[in-house]
């Protein structure tokens, strides 16, 4: 099982690559060679990335979120899915170098960093907590890429009115799709994250009995989450067009960075993981 | 005299072009010059009957007229080809520059060329790759292109294609009307099921118009001030609905695209108008092409929210754009040029061998069958039927390098296929 481990973490980033590079000639050429095998390819390694990460827990009876490396991989598959999900929800593959590039970097990374034993941690052994970290992950590699598809979206939306065309002007898919592929990951973002919170309350409430409601992380996340739920009612309801959201979803991956690094670093007290 | 067909360069056949096209011939000369379908059948026909011409094949459209001719005599091929398609329809076509005429290589590449729309007026152009599809089909239907021929606009038709489809010699709108196809595809998902509304009915209209429904849109509302150009309109697009043109402002509100190309002097929608249509269209974004000078649309709402207004400028701005990326493209088209006239050089050599062969293996059959026929009484009688098979494995494997090079894609080259004639003396039978 280590061999094929082994195998796996140099196959993985080279597949990722491959994949990056074949979604990279789709956009700039719209060859038909990329057209027809590109998004088998992406498939594949999706199929492979997510045997590695089975193996991963297999082999070390703890779920792949132990070591930066494992989490990196993890975040990597989680892009991927949500970028596997808008492409079949926008039908579009011409963004997928974009994403596709950011999810084979992380593994790159997640590559490079590997430590061949990882520490045991007897937290990634409950299922409820590997429960609400794979929800978390999802959740913000969702909003990620809803960010991703929002600066896509501004960005051709300006291209077209200011008038001023580059020399992507016509590779992007068009403003309705990109709306409707950051919107599905908006969605998935905002399904996940409530996953995230709702195991994340059942697992703290039977450590910390009601001490985890005090928690600035869990607090920034629950009004993170909110914001999200607003600007999709708003949506829905007040008929928010395509800019509205995109600026909104923009705003929210900021919120999102900020509970990341500023919240889990210098303020919170139970996702410090002491 | 010698078969022209033969007198062969490069391995290629002798095709003769003459023709006209866009630079060498103003539009009154190119009008006389122009073949419908019926004039194109006559036309072959009557050249089917010179014993001077082998094959012909006629591509005619408003911009070009060529003949494609494989002679059996060149010099009595080229001055019938000449004045019957040329000559007898515009005299004034015998002034210096006016047409230009090719032969082997040259001919062959220029059809190429011509396919894939480099020779074209406008550069990429799409149509051209049907008009000589539908020129090859017209001459293979009356029999006027034989073997040759055929295969080489068959040839022509698929690196036409070819160049289309892996390079972006094609992409881009480089008209006003695809311009406008070209942002609305930017804007929604799809075009048929956007909405338009077309002020104006004029000849800009109806170009803008051809290109929408030719590229997939459906609904089209179209207003005029004037009646009898709105009825010209409504002939020409059928599919079109008309509305009073004072209805034009509640049509905004229902429309995902808005044209106006009239001659109006002042804008016939303001600022107001689109405030109005946008606050009831909810999130529904709106294009709205203005080919007006002086403006139809006011510019001031160019500022609205989820409302992206064009003017002449933006669009020249992006066609411009576009003849950039398709001049980059060239050679890559060149490329493709190259590997189809490859294609078709190996073809044809293997096509000038193929009766070689044949002649070299008759022969060393019948030499064999003699030999043999002699030889038989030396041996027993039983053996006669091994004899047979063992001389005709020899000469099978003495003559399987010789023929699978002669046909092979690289060789033979005629030096060659002449010396096996003489070695063999093939042509004594």
């Amino acid at each position: 099982m280590d061999l094929v481990l082994r195998i796996a973490v140099v196959l993985l980033p080279l597949l990722y690559a491959l994949v990056a590079a074949a979604y990279g000639w789709l956009f700039v050429a719209d060859h038909p060679l990329p057209r027809k095998f590109a998004r088998p390819l992406f498939h594949f390694t999706l199929g492979l990335h997510l045997g590695y990460l089975i193996l991963l827990t297999i082999r070390w009876q703890q779920f792949p979120y132990a070591t930066v490396s494992q989490a990196l991989s993890a975040t990597a598959f989680a892009v991927a899915v949500v970028y596997a999900f808008v492409e079949w929800h926008g039908k579009a593959s011409s963004t997928g170098f974009l994403i596709l590039s950011i999810a084979g970097l992380l593994e790159v990374l997640s590559s490079l960093l590997r430590t061949p034993d990882p520490p045991y941690r007897e937290i990634f052994h409950n299922p409820l907590f590997s429960t609400h970290a794979g929800f978390g992950l999802l959740g913000y590699a969702a909003f990620a890429v809803a960010a991703g598809y929002g600066i896509l979206f501004l960005r051709v939306y300006h291209e077209i009115k200011r008038r001023r065309f580059s020399v992507f002007f016509g590779k992007l898919p068009p403003l309705e799709v990109l709306e409707r592929m950051m919107v599905g990951s908006l969605i998935t973002g905002f399904v996940a994250l409530a996953g995230a919170v709702v195991s994340g309350a059942i697992w703290a409430e039977q450590l910390f009995e009601g001490a985890w409601l005090r928690d600035p992380k869990i607090l920034f996340t629950v009004a993170t989450w909110a914001f999200y739920g607003l600007a999709l009612t708003l949506r829905r309801l007040r008929h928010w067009h395509g800019r509205q959201t995109a600026i909104a979803s923009l705003a929210g991956f900021v919120a999102v960075l900020f509970s990341l690094i500023a919240v889990n670093f210098f303020l919170t007290d139970l996702h410090g993981f002491h | 005299m010698r078969d022209s067909r033969r007198d062969s360069e490069g391995g290629l056949p002798r095709v003769l072009l003459i023709g006209v096209d866009h630079r060498c011939a103003p539009i009154e000369l190119r009008e006389k010059l122009a073949y419908s379908e019926d004039e194109t059948g006559e036309l072959l026909r009557s050249l089917q009957e010179s014993p001077d011409i082998t094959e012909a094949c006629l591509v005619s459209t408003c911009n070009r007229t060529e003949i494609y001719l494989l002679p059996q005599h060149e010099a009595e091929a080229y001055r019938t080809g000449f004045e019957r398609v040329f000559l007898e329809r515009a005299s004034e076509i015998e002034a210096e520059g006016r047409f230009y005429v090719k032969r082997g290589q040259e001919a062959v590449r220029h059809l190429f060329e011509v396919a894939s729309g480099l020779q074209s007026m406008v550069l990429g152009e799409p149509e051209i790759l049907g008009q000589v599809r539908r020129s090859a089909l017209t001459a293979e239907e009356l029999e006027a292109s034989g073997t040759v021929l055929r295969r080489l606009m068959r040839g022509a038709v698929a690196a036409g294609g070819r160049a289309r489809n892996d390079t972006a010699i094609g992409s881009g709108a480089i008209s006003f009307g695809y311009a406008i196809v070209d942002l609305a595809r930017s804007i929604f998902s799809r075009l048929d099921s956007c909405s338009v509304l077309l002020l104006g009915a004029g000849e800009t209209a109806r170009q803008v118009a051809r290109n929408l429904l030719e590229r997939g849109a459906r609904e089209l509302v179209v207003a005029n001030r004037g009646s009898r150009r709105l009825e010209e309109f409504q002939q020409l697009f059928p599919q079109s609905r008309a509305i009073p043109y004072e209805d034009r402002h509640q049509a905004l509100q229902a429309s995902d695209l808005v044209v106006a190309c009239t001659g109006a002097d002042q804008p016939i929608l303001y600022r107001d108008d689109f405030e109005r249509a946008m606050s009831s269209r909810k999130a529904r974004p709106l294009l709205a092409a203005d080919l007006g000078v002086p403006r139809n649309l006011d510019p001031a709402a160019g500022d609205l929210d989820n409302l992206f207004l064009q003017d002449v400028d933006s669009l020249e701005q992006l066609i411009a754009q576009n003849l950039r990326k398709r001049r980059d493209e060239i050679p890559r088209v060149q490329e493709i040029l190259d590997r189809e006239l490859a294609i078709f050089t190996s073809w044809y050599r293997g096509l000038a061998a193929e009766p070689l062969v044949a002649q070299l293996q008759k022969q060393i059959e019948h030499i064999r069958q003699r030999e043999v026929a002699n030889s038989r009484r030396h041996f027993p009688e039983e053996t006669h039927d091994n004899l047979d098979r063992l001389t005709r494995s020899l000469v099978r494997k003495i003559l399987h390098h010789p023929s699978t090079h002669l046909r092979s894609n690289d060789s033979p080259d005629y030096r060659q296929l002449e010396a096996v004639r003489q070695l063999f003396r093939l042509d004594d039978d």
